[in-house]
């Protein structure tokens, strides 16, 4: 057993921190703390992506034919960490190219795509930027209920349909997308598909949807007889299910590391907030309860993190995951479920201002946890659905649904 | 980093359970419940020919010379099976402080001793208040010539009953801080001054309230220095923290193996109950503080192993695995449903010992204090 990182991930660590100091504004905290990860000046956000990019930093553990620098799963974590500690926006390239398109095509798309579409992501450029269209009105936590449908016409697909909770449709260049392509098959999940679909595509709709905070982070996108080349089909057909788990096992793996080190952040600003805030005669810190919380909370970060560690560990090890991103995905919503409760209890009467307002608290970072904790309980499967998969492939208890 | 135990490690691991699963089934467990020693004596001799009280110890005082995390493991085992007796006491509470603070002569008398399984040790620390903090430390002891007097109570005890010798913290003087003025004294447990007045436990283990009446005690029995021995207690109690951890971690382990084996027997509705989310789900979330509580575990282990400790990740060590080990047993036992609340059903004997393990080094609000201090709070 060793819990010491190494001397390249202690290095990179200390350059992004260079990095964030010099490249964002004085007193940023960053999207990772306040809107959901997403950057409202969305070209600043570009222009750091850019910034990443050229660091070779954007997909730095891709292989070196594709824009990356082959870095270890290890380097890949602590960047992340780092990333979301200080805020950096860019970093995820819209949402999907960077965390789970471009290794998924690594595995399983064709020559011809992955030398196409990887240089993209990995130049930082907006060409680069993707979304991902999964969910529907009727498809949600029972994914493979899809109903969007690809109809092959020589060498094009043809499809219609429509998706949901789309995050990033509106900035996105490419879309990954799962559709039904054999409405006959014996099983729901043996019908699917995985394309890649140009957004700017004739007969594709994106129409925003606000959160309950007024936020537009996600949409709906409709499909009126759209032209897919058979050439942007990933795989083979009707063998989609199979490159979607892969898909978003990637996507969970990094959900413990993004969101550790924003949550790090976060509990190191409360407990200065703490000592900064004098209450009823005395500094904040001092009152027990309050000492307390803040306790509790750094026991459940501090499980958050070795969680990260354990998964990169066994995937640094060749091992695949089974259980331990769903268990990462629902311990990352538990912590931030306590940081945005505990970090309002702590706030008092302040935790009721507009995070946007002049007279909000360490920058409204804990009121935009509160608004936006149980929509990313939601994201990426509900933690009901990660509790199933914990249960069956963890524990070996008999499909629960 | 590495998450992964040596070829050793995972041998040392497989011999002791293949021992604790021989020698202390759940049977044993119960009549060592009811026995007034509490302790099974040929156990104990056995466990110390494989070497296990002296595993730590150099191989000068007739030790292996293994690691902090080989006894962590060690203690992980023991912690699944319940095994009954003085070793935490013992090696965890005593030996350890010895080893390191001890001079060589008594070094050389006791851990000797100690590895051949002869002498069985307890911690005299806490008093009426069952604080663990120096404020707390009453108990006095007054030098007249060129012994000590000591005089007061200790409470929680833990085989005191048992233990030859006493390791006791007393007071020696007053300073700045309550931290000054603690000096540690190896006592003589045959001493005729000494009282015990047994304190029963829902644990069933064996705690004693010890009184000093007039304990005369020779200057050469103190380990360490004379009013400068707070800093044992705060190496003593990291370490027995971490151990105490390990042998939760074992307990929830086992509870976590006993009730998803139970789901996926147990019939109602015409299918197995683990096929119900209501269960799974509380079976996912047990084995969500599992895995916590190992590697918080593990951590703040390898930091004592490689001799740069840390009091936040010890802390939050303990402060979880306390409260994960409430948690997990109380869902255990309704995952099981009336039969987990009987007697003959195993898993009350966990349930029994939440309290004893998250008192023992230290309590949940203790190491958040801890924590919080830690934090710069």
């Amino acid at each position: 057993m060793d819990f010491k990182l190494g001397k390249k991930e202690e290095a990179l660590r200390a350059e992004i921190r260079k990095f964030a100091k010099e490249e964002l504004p004085a007193g940023w905290v960053g999207p990772s703390l306040v809107d959901g990860g997403e950057c409202r000046d969305w070209e600043f956000e570009m222009s750091i992506a850019k910034k990443l990019a050229q660091k070779g930093w954007l997909v730095m553990s891709w292989p070196k034919e594709y824009g990356g620098q082959g870095a270890s799963l290890w380097e890949q974590t602590i960047y992340e960490i780092e990333i979301a500690y200080w805020g950096i926006p860019g970093a995820w390239m819209g949402i999907s190219g960077v965390q789970w398109v471009g290794p998924s095509l690594m595995l399983f798309g064709t020559e011809e795509q992955k030398k196409k579409y990887l240089p993209l992501i990995a130049s930082g450029e907006p060409d680069g930027v993707w979304c991902t269209c999964y969910s529907e009105p009727n498809a949600g936590s029972d994914f493979a209920n899809l109903q969007t449908r690809a109809v092959r016409d020589g060498d094009e697909y043809i499809l219609n349909g429509q998706k949901v909770w789309t995050s990033a449709a509106h900035r996105a260049r490419w879309c990954w997308l799962a559709a039904r392509t054999d409405p006959t098959a014996a099983k729901k999940h043996r019908g699917i598909s995985l394309f890649i679909m140009d957004m700017k595509s004739p007969g594709v709709t994106v129409n925003p949807i606000l959160n309950y905070y007024g936020r537009h982070h996600f949409n709906e996108v409709f499909f009126d007889n759209v032209r897919i080349p058979t050439s942007n089909l990933v795989g083979e057909e009707n063998k989609g299910w199979h490159y979607l788990v892969q898909a978003l096992a990637f996507e969970r793996r990094s959900t413990a590391p993004t969101n550790y080190g924003g949550f790090k952040r976060m509990l190191e600003k409360l407990v200065q907030y703490a000592r900064d805030t004098q209450h009823e005669g005395k500094p904040l810190s001092q009152n027990p309860v309050i000492r307390y919380k803040l306790a509790d909370m750094a026991v459940e970060l501090e499980t958050l993190k070795m969680f990260a560690y354990q998964i990169t560990w066994r995937m640094s090890q060749g091992a695949i995951p089974t259980y331990e991103a769903s268990r990462n995905k629902v311990m990352t919503d538990e912590v931030m479920k306590r940081m945005a409760i505990t970090g309002a209890e702590i706030l008092g009467a302040y935790s009721q201002v507009d995070p946007d307002s002049r007279w909000a608290r360490l920058n409204g970072i804990v009121q935009s946890a509160y608004l936006g904790f149980p929509g990313q309980a939601i994201a990426a499967g509900t933690d009901e659905i990660e509790k199933n998969i914990i249960g069956q492939f963890g524990l070996g208890l008999p499909k629960s649904y | 980093m590495d998450f992964n135990f040596s070829e050793e490690q995972g041998m040392l691991r497989t011999l002791a359970r293949d021992f604790l699963s021989r020698e202390c089934p759940k049977t044993k467990v119960r009549e060592l419940e009811k026995d007034e020693k509490g302790y099974d004596p040929q156990m104990w001799h056995n466990m110390a020919k494989l070497g296990w009280m002296g595993l730590v110890f150099p191989e000068e005082y007739e030790g292996i010379n293994a690691s902090f995390m080989d006894l962590v493991i060690l203690m992980e085992e023991m912690g699944k099976n319940i095994l009954p007796g003085p070793f935490f006491s013992t090696i965890a509470f005593c030996a350890l402080p010895i080893l390191e603070y001890g001079t060589v002569e008594q070094k050389s008398r006791f851990l000797p001793q100690i590895a051949r399984g002869e002498t069985i040790w307890a911690l005299a620390l806490t008093e009426s208040s069952g604080s663990y903090r120096a404020s707390e430390i009453r108990l006095h002891a007054k030098l007249e010539g060129e012994d000590y007097i000591l005089e007061g109570d200790k409470f929680f005890v833990s085989d005191a009953h048992i233990a030859d010798y006493l390791l006791v913290v007393a007071r020696t003087g007053e300073g700045k801080s309550p931290e000054k003025g603690i000096t540690l004294f190896i006592v003589d447990a045959k001493d005729t001054g000494l009282g015990m007045e047994v304190i029963p436990t829902i644990a069933g283990d064996r705690q004693y309230k010890v009184s000093f009446n007039k304990v005369r005690v020779s200057k050469n029995s103190i380990l360490g220095d004379a009013g400068q021995g707070w800093h044992i207690v705060d190496f003593l109690l990291q370490r027995a923290a971490i151990l105490k951890c390990a042998e939760i971690s074992g307990a929830c382990q086992a509870v976590l193996d006993m009730t998803s084996t139970y789901a996926k027997q147990r019939i109602q509705f015409d299918r197995p109950i683990g096929s119900f989310q209501a269960i799974q789900h509380k079976l996912a979330d047990m084995l969500i503080d599992v895995d916590g509580v190992q590697y918080l575990l593990y951590q703040a282990a390898w930091g004592i192993s490689v001799g740069s400790p840390s009091q936040l990740q010890i802390s939050i060590a303990k402060a979880k695995a306390s409260e994960a080990y409430q948690r997990i047993c109380i869902d255990g036992i309704t995952t099981h449903g009336a039969i987990g609340f009987s007697l003959d059903h195993d898993i009350g004997l966990y349930y029994r010992r939440v309290k004893a393990a998250e008192f023992a080094a230290g309590g949940i609000d203790l190491h958040r204090e801890n924590i919080a201090a830690e934090m710069g709070l």
